[in-house]
């Protein structure tokens, strides 16, 4: 189990905060309903997470605002007694970006759940943070639009959750990522000022302010309120299934279909292991001899739909795809999908423990990196299933191991963060879509320079002097780089 | 093909030293943008040629004196394109300015601006620090986006060095039609094919036409076409009508005339009290095209012409206004890198 002591040696600063937290905790008493603040242990605990259980921490207190001017209020009060905060929303986060401060507030948003408005016309709306993914595509529907970004955890996840840490989905190799979705935000910052990012329009004049809060994963301020775009929902949705004899095999039709020009609405692949999982799990008719299945899905118009089936089946046919399966009708999509979206789960099933990466490559080294995972795997003696954005080259080995056993959780961890800097000396990166958080500070001085580290610091210093916001979090200290790279280097 | 990446480096060093003002420029095609301002030249023109070309992994990293025309030319040789489909303003126009002023042609609500394509680039601070952020894959979250950032920041914030874009096949077909319609109409009609998954890559309304372009495969567009009806313009007029809209020649204000742009909800009334010129982005976008110096509605960009030392991009909040100031401060502490070229406060 990890936590973090945060307790600083500084006893005169020690003895500060002792008295800021009192002080600090009578007024947000004074703010908020009794309702609105939890400070036991118990009644904490099921806070003490996000998504990435193996870290957590129980904060100092937290507190559930249901209103922008309560959330404005607890941020000027961390602000005026220097207390740090951390910002969630339904904790569904993979790096644990949300896993709370010790001697900090943690600030649960998803009271704030309302959707305000949803034009037909511009295909927007305008929701508050709380808002559940899946709950916006279901209120658009009957407008025949939908939000394009759709990670795994849609039906628990929420937008401000999203706008934090920049989520993706199956569909944004077609569609983008949440900052390619999103128009507007209105921000508390850490002393508890509205600013508002972005406009009514599609590119309003000067710096790109909204798109460096994307994925600033609370560092940056707190969203009470977002613009999103809503697409229209296709004509027509075809999926269908390729199998493969190697892993190698199925990325070179990823590569090869990109590079004829044909962008998919989603393009995943799952190897062997994952293959197994998910069929045993949910029994759809996958190939359970295949090393790797592809699974593609075009939309568009019937007639566009028609023209892209015929040059998809006939790539993946080209590049030694031994057997595909067409989708008959929207209750097969729908079970050609299941299985990919219940890998996690199925993996879950075969193993106690199961670790997620995130790392993205160009989509040449699909083959050659997932060759490198297998060689890794051997090495440290765990398994790793592979399950991935094929389409936009982020894969997710889960890394499966048993917490029980004394030691393997560090044998995970080393492994991951193998699989990580693997990436980044591809040309990749650490990570695709799920942040950077907590977890993945050690690989960041590995992908990034001093002086961009340093860029990084002075432009949080610019939102958040005090370091109130989330610290500890996403961008690593000098000192912490410091010592990274005396330990690469000793 | 040139890198003169630590030359530009050195210039920028000696200018933090010196607290000497700089002013950025390649092609020098967008000095009727933003406010004008001063300083020692640095000079991007010769910084040029393609780093990297992954024409299968529909990546490209160019470094940013290379000139649009250029890179157009190229990417047809693959059948490939800017998604974002910039201005060339005489083909003079380069990449790393593009990505400044943030650029995009009337593709814009449906391919998306440049930061939708970029994926990161190289910037040197006020400090004369050369960084790289951002890379060449398709999705990458880790540190703040500092590559997007510089969309729009006309250079304020550091000077780009290279860009990694990512690319789009050439469309196989395309196709324009036309309509006889009011603003008010052809408004009405924008919104409602917006909506409707047709492969529609551009909606104005100039003059009393609404032109509408559909561009994607053959049988897609074709299908499109005949739902749409209308008028069909030649191949000739219709590249000639989008290569005008794009590169701003449509509208073009005499010496006591000022041309305003209005960014906003694309289903906003067109204004009766206003002249509106020209509307573009299905709506989202409307260009007033007025004599004298008062801008006809709140909250316009005024975007050529007129008093070029004035708040051309109009009123920004306090909190706001501070904030920029403070990142402003956080990537160039002297304020030498373009100062003023946004607002006169940063």
């Amino acid at each position: 189990m990890h936590t973090l002591s945060n307790t600083s040696n500084d006893p005169v600063k020690q003895a500060g905060e002792a008295g800021n937290v009192a002080a600090l905790i009578s007024d947000l008493q004074q703010l908020l309903p009794a309702s609105g603040l939890i400070m036991s242990t118990e009644s904490q605990r099921p806070f003490e997470c996000d998504g990435l259980a193996v870290y957590q921490q129980l904060p100092l207190i937290t507190v559930i605002p249901e209103t922008v001017d309560q959330v404005q209020g607890i941020l000027r009060l961390c602000y005026s007694h220097r207390v740090p905060l951390v910002p969630r929303g339904a904790g569904t986060g993979l790096c644990a970006g949300a896993m709370p401060h010790a001697e900090g507030v943690l600030l649960v948003m998803t009271k704030l759940n309302k959707i305000l408005h949803i034009n037909q016309h511009t295909a927007t709306a305008r929701v508050q943070p709380g808002v559940r993914n899946l709950a916006l595509t279901d209120a658009a529907k009957p407008m025949g639009l939908y939000y394009a970004p759709d990670p795994s955890s849609q039906i628990a996840c929420t937008i401000g959750g999203n706008i934090s840490e920049n989520s993706g989905g199956v569909h944004c190799l077609k569609y983008g990522l949440t900052v390619n979705n999103l128009l507007q935000v209105t921000l508390v910052t850490i002393e508890g000022k509205l600013i508002t990012l972005g406009g009514d329009g599609l590119d309003e004049p000067g710096m790109d302010l909204l798109s460096l809060f994307v994925g600033s994963e609370g560092l940056l301020g707190v969203v009470v309120e977002a613009k999103v775009k809503l697409l229209p929902r296709a004509p027509r949705v075809q999926v269908l299934l390729a199998a493969y004899d190697s892993v190698t095999a199925a990325g070179d039709s990823v590569a090869a279909l990109i590079a004829q020009g044909i962008i998919p609405a989603g393009l995943e692949m799952m190897d062997h292991l994952a293959i197994s999982a998910a069929e045993d799990f949910v029994k759809v008719g996958y190939p359970t001899d295949a090393q790797a299945l592809l699974i593609c899905e075009l939309d568009g118009t019937d007639a566009e739909v028609e023209e892209q089936l015929a040059v998809v089946s006939q790539c993946f046919k080209n590049h030694g795809a031994k057997h595909i399966r067409i989708a008959k009708d929207a209750a097969e999509a729908d079970a050609l999908w299941q299985g990919r979206k219940a890998a996690f789960p199925a993996v879950g099933r075969i193993s106690p423990d199961y670790y997620c990466m995130d790392g993205t490559i160009p989509r040449s080294k699909v083959g050659y990196v997932l060759t490198r995972i297998s060689e890794l795997s051997n090495t440290y003696g765990l398994r790793v299933a592979n399950v991935f954005h094929a389409g936009d080259g982020n894969l997710h080995p889960l890394i499966l191991f048993d917490a029980s056993v004394d030691g393997e959780l560090e044998r995970a961890e080393l492994l991951g963060g193998d699989i990580l800097t693997l990436c980044v000396d591809v040309g990749g990166t650490i990570t695709g879509e799920h942040g950077v958080g907590l977890e993945k500070m050690p690989q960041m001085p590995y992908q990034f320079g001093d002086a961009e580290l340093a860029q990084f610091r002075r432009l949080k210093a610019a939102f958040d002097s005090e370091e109130l916001l989330n610290p500890g979090k996403g961008i690593p200290t000098l000192k912490y780089c410091q010592e990274y790279r005396s330990l690469q280097h000793g | 093909m040139v890198d003169l990446t630590q030359q530009l480096e050195e210039q920028i060093q000696h200018a933090y030293v010196t607290k000497t003002p700089l002013k950025i420029q390649a092609g020098n095609t967008k000095a009727h943008l933003g406010r004008e301002t001063s300083g020692e030249v640095v000079d991007m023109a010769n910084h040029t040629g393609v780093v990297s070309y992954s024409a299968t992994e529909l990546v490209i990293r160019v470094r940013a004196g290379t000139k649009i025309s250029q890179l157009n030319d190229l990417l047809a040789e693959q059948q490939q394109r800017l998604p974002f489909d910039p201005p060339s303003f005489n083909g003079e126009a380069t990449i790393g300015g593009t990505v400044a002023a943030n650029q995009t042609g009337a593709s814009r609500p449906w391919f998306g601006g440049v930061k939708d394509s970029l994926l990161g680039l190289g910037l040197i601070n006020g400090y004369g620090e050369a960084m790289q952020f951002g890379g060449q894959v398709m999705k990458n979250v880790a540190g703040f986006d500092v590559t997007r950032l510089q969309c729009g920041a006309m250079g304020s914030l550091g000077l780009i060095t290279d860009v990694s874009i990512k690319l789009l096949p050439e469309f196989k077909a395309g196709h324009t039609v036309t309509f006889e319609m009011t603003a008010e109409v052809a408004l009405e009609a924008m919104l409602r094919w917006a909506n409707l998954s047709l492969p529609i890559t551009g909606m104005s309304h100039f003059q009393g036409l609404l032109y509408v372009r559909l561009q994607g495969g053959d049988s897609g567009v074709t299908s499109a076409s005949n739902f749409l009806g209308g008028e069909q313009l030649n191949s000739v007029a219709a590249k000639e009508f989008w290569q005008a809209l794009k590169e701003g020649r449509l509208l073009q204000p005499t010496p006591n005339q000022i041309l305003w742009r209005w960014s906003g909800a694309s289903d906003s009334p067109i204004d009766a009290g206003s002249n509106t010129s020209l509307i573009n982005w299905a709506g989202a976008e409307r260009w007033i095209l007025e004599t004298g110096s008062n801008p006809p509605l709140e909250g316009l960009t005024q975007h050529k012409g007129g008093d070029r030392l004035a708040q051309v991009f109009g009123a920004v909040s306090p909190p706001q206004q501070a904030l920029q100031q403070r990142i402003k401060y956080a990537f160039d502490p002297h304020g030498i890198l373009n100062a003023g070229r946004l607002y006169s406060w940063m």
